[in-house]
Formats: C-alpha cells, structure tokens, sequence
C-alpha cells in the first residue's frame, strides 16, 4: 500500500514537473524569439526583463535557487535599468540593415545542428552514473560541510573549493566597471557643459 | 486533513484570479483598461496563492516570511501600477473611449 | 503637493528594507541562498532607485564616484589579499585553512572575508556603471 501510493505520486510529481519545464521552456523560446524579431528597443528591453523572470523559475525548477537568486536580481532587475539608460544616450529604434543575413543564418544553424548532434553523444540528464556526479560532486556533498564549516554547499564550492575562479569572476566585474568609467568619462569631478543642441545626436 | 482542503481551495481560488487577470489582459482595448486585470494578479492572485502556502507550512517562521511577502506585495504593485499610469498620461495616452472608436464596436451595444 | 508624491513616499519607506534585505542577504550567504554577488546588486538596486524616484544629484552626493571607486578597489584587494595572508601564514594561496587553529575555522572566516570583498565590489561597480550613464543626460 506504501509502496504503490510512493510509486503514484513520484509519477505524478515527475509528470507535473515534465509539464512545467515544457511550458517554461516555450515561454522562454517564444520571448527570446521576440526580443530579436522587435524593432523597437524598449520594447526589446521589456521582452528580455520577462526572459531573466522565466530563467529564473526554470533554475528553481531545477533547484539551483542561489543561481534563480542571481539571475533575478541581476537579470530582471538592474541589467533591465542600465539598458534602459543605454537607449536613452543613443536611440529607440533599430536601423534597418541592408544586406539580408542569409550566410549568418545559414552558419547558426549549422552550429546547432552539430551542437545538438554532438550532445547525442552525452550520458543522459541527471543519470546517476554520469561521470560528472561520480568524480568530485559526491566529495564536495559529502566533506563540504565538514571541511569548510559552511552549511551552504553552492557558497563553499564558490569561495572556497573554487576560491581561484571567483577571484577571477570579481576581478572581471571591477574591470567591466573601470572600462564603463574610462569610455564614459565620469571618474573626473569636470562639470561639463550641457552640450549644444546641435551637438546632440538624434534620440 | 481540514488544513489540506483548505489550502487546495486557496490555491485553485488564487489559480483562477490568476487565469481572469490573464485573460483580462488580452481582452481589454487600451493600457488603462488592461491595467485593471493585471493588478488582480499582484493583489488577490498572490494573496490567496501565499494564504493556501501559508495553512502548508510546518513552521512559524516560514509563515511570518509568508506574510511579509504579501505585505511588501501589496506595498509594491500598486505602486508601479501607479507609475505606469502616471507614465502613459505624462507621456499623451489618451483612455479610450467608446464613442471614439466605432470601429471596433464588435458587439453592437450602446 | 509635489509631483510623482506616491513614488517618493514609497521609495522613502522602501529603501531602509532594500537595504536591510541586502545585508541580510550577505551575511546569511552561508546558511542559505545569497552570498556576495546577489547582496552587492540588491544593495546597488536601493541606491538606483533612490536615484531614480529623486534627483541624480542627490545621490551622487550621497555615493560619490570617489567613494565608490575606492570601495570597488578596496573589494577585490581584500579578496587578493586574504590569498596573500594565506601565504604569509604559511599556506598556499587561498588556502584558508590556516587562517585559525583548525581547517574548518579557518575556511569559514575566509570565506566570510572573501563574499564581503565580493559583494563590495558588485555594489559599487553597479552603482559606478548606473552613475556614468545617468551624468551624461
């Protein structure tokens, strides 16, 4: 009697979380389709904010609720901020190209094509004797806590087990910042002059 | 038992607010009007979603956490609803106004 | 009765919780979700909106670029050199381990050193890319 009532509702947990990926998976095809096809960039802007959103509910999906947390707080909510700020400098519509970008087209689909092929040749998704969960994931699950005296695997194996890439991750921010600074030119107190109007570019 | 029942309710109560306030969405003519339906899904969409989690939780800090969530909610999404409002008029939206639009008058009434 | 009064008064009672959820964030890095990077754009986040909702001007004076590009700095030195203190006790660069007696307080002091460093530069390198942007309106 246990077993079977154990038995029904896993199917019935695996079936409802088959059905969430499949609709999140098209919401986040059809918005990322979207973002591309408009023209207008607010717009655009809007439609990426909506595809950080439906990023992060498929990571909770798949548990990963410290990278759910990221992408929300990053993706949904100031990347959208900073982009808007970008079109208010330069413009709101895209400029038509005149070439049509057949080659480009046909190239990008070559590449998926060999990608997908080329991921026929993986172990199954989340199979247990997969050699990513045999090697080093166990020992980071198993001595994580023990060793490090931190309950939080994900923050363990971030600072760390992989201390190293971190320290590459921060230094890339700082110097993504100092790039905006030096292209911009904010770092210098100059009180610049409100440009003339005919110095302003079309909005 | 009685705690299990009542939760599914809220949640299918809050399920269906959320459907309403989706279909309003797609059904109202201008910015205005659709705002109506979309605020339904931050007000009693969510409050009655986070009441059916609410009677689920084991513990009393998880459902303080519940409440507050619903508070900052309800502080919120007023509000942008508010800014984007304000935003539309700043910005020369008129509201549409039945007279106005006799073409799309696709039921006839008057 | 100023413009746009439900926005300020909003954002004023707002802010302080943005804030407070921010460190809140950061500190608990260990025990649940969070960490450095998510604390430093929740904390970015407050400043923007205050920037937004107010005037720019106001902001910059309370964060000026000054502060902000020092405490950006101040991040990543932090994170370097508690790899370079790992080495002068004794360990291997970022080995945390011998920061204390035993491995396992060791490591959680590095690593509590490390996200602070973390978080500080996010912070201030979103709020130094919102701030560049916004000066040149």
């Amino acid at each position: 009697m246990g077993t079977v009532a154990r038995q029904g509702a896993r199917q019935g947990r695996r079936a409802i979380d088959l059905t969430l990926n499949i609709i999140l998976l098209i919401f986040v095809t059809a918005t990322g389709i979207a973002a591309v096809w408009l023209r207008n960039l607010l717009a655009s802007t809007m439609v990426l904010g909506i595809y950080s959103l439906l990023m992060a509910a498929l990571w909770v999906v798949l548990d990963a609720v410290d990278v759910a947390f990221t992408e929300a707080a990053v993706g949904a909510g100031v990347t959208t901020v900073l982009m808007l700020l970008a079109i208010a400098l330069t413009g709101h519509k895209e400029k038509r190209s005149r070439t049509k970008p057949w080659l480009p087209l046909a190239v990008s689909f070559a590449t998926a094509g060999l990608l997908i092929y080329a991921t026929l040749g993986m172990p199954a998704f989340g199979i247990a004797d997969a050699p990513a969960q045999l090697h080093v994931a166990p020992y980071y699950l198993e001595r994580g806590q023990t060793e490090t005296g931190v309950p939080n695997v994900v923050t363990a194996v971030l600072a760390s087990y992989r201390g190293f890439d971190t320290l590459g991750e921060v230094t890339v921010i700082f110097t993504a910042g100092m790039g905006v600074l030096v292209l911009l030119g904010g770092a210098t107190r100059r009180q610049r002059r409100v440009p003339a109007p005919a110095e302003e570019d079309s909005a | 038992m009685i705690l299990d029942i009542l939760s599914w309710i809220s949640i299918a109560i809050g399920a269906f607010f959320v459907l309403v306030s989706g279909v309003g969405v797609w059904r109202m003519p201008d910015l205005f009007t659709r705002m109506h339906p979309a605020g339904l899904t931050d007000s009693t969409g969510a409050g009655f979603l986070l009441l059916g989690l609410l009677l689920q939780s084991d513990d009393w800090l998880v459902s303080v956490k519940l409440v507050l969530i619903f508070i900052f909610l309800l502080f919120t999404s007023p509000v942008a609803t508010h800014a984007l409002a304000h935003a539309a008029l700043l910005d020369g939206l008129k509201p549409w106004v039945r007279s106005r639009d006799k073409a799309r008058d696709k039921d006839g009434e008057p | 009765m100023s413009d746009f009064l439900v926005l300020k008064v909003m954002a004023k009672l707002l802010i302080p919780f943005i804030l407070l959820f921010g460190f809140y964030v950061q500190m608990h890095g260990d025990y649940g979700p969070g960490g450095g990077f998510q604390a430093g754009v929740i904390i970015a986040a407050a400043f923007i909106l205050y920037a937004i909702v107010f005037d720019v001007k106001t902001a910059r004076r309370a964060a000026p670029m000054a502060v902000l590009i020092s405490i950006a700095c101040v991040g990543v030195l932090l994170y370097a050199g508690v790899g370079v203190a790992n080495l002068i006790y004794g360990g291997r660069f970022l080995e945390y381990g011998v920061l204390a007696h035993e491995a396992a307080q060791g490591n959680h002091i590095g690593i509590l050193i490390v996200e602070i460093g973390v978080g500080m530069t996010v912070a201030a390198v979103m709020m130094v890319i919102f701030f560049s942007f916004a000066r040149r309106r």
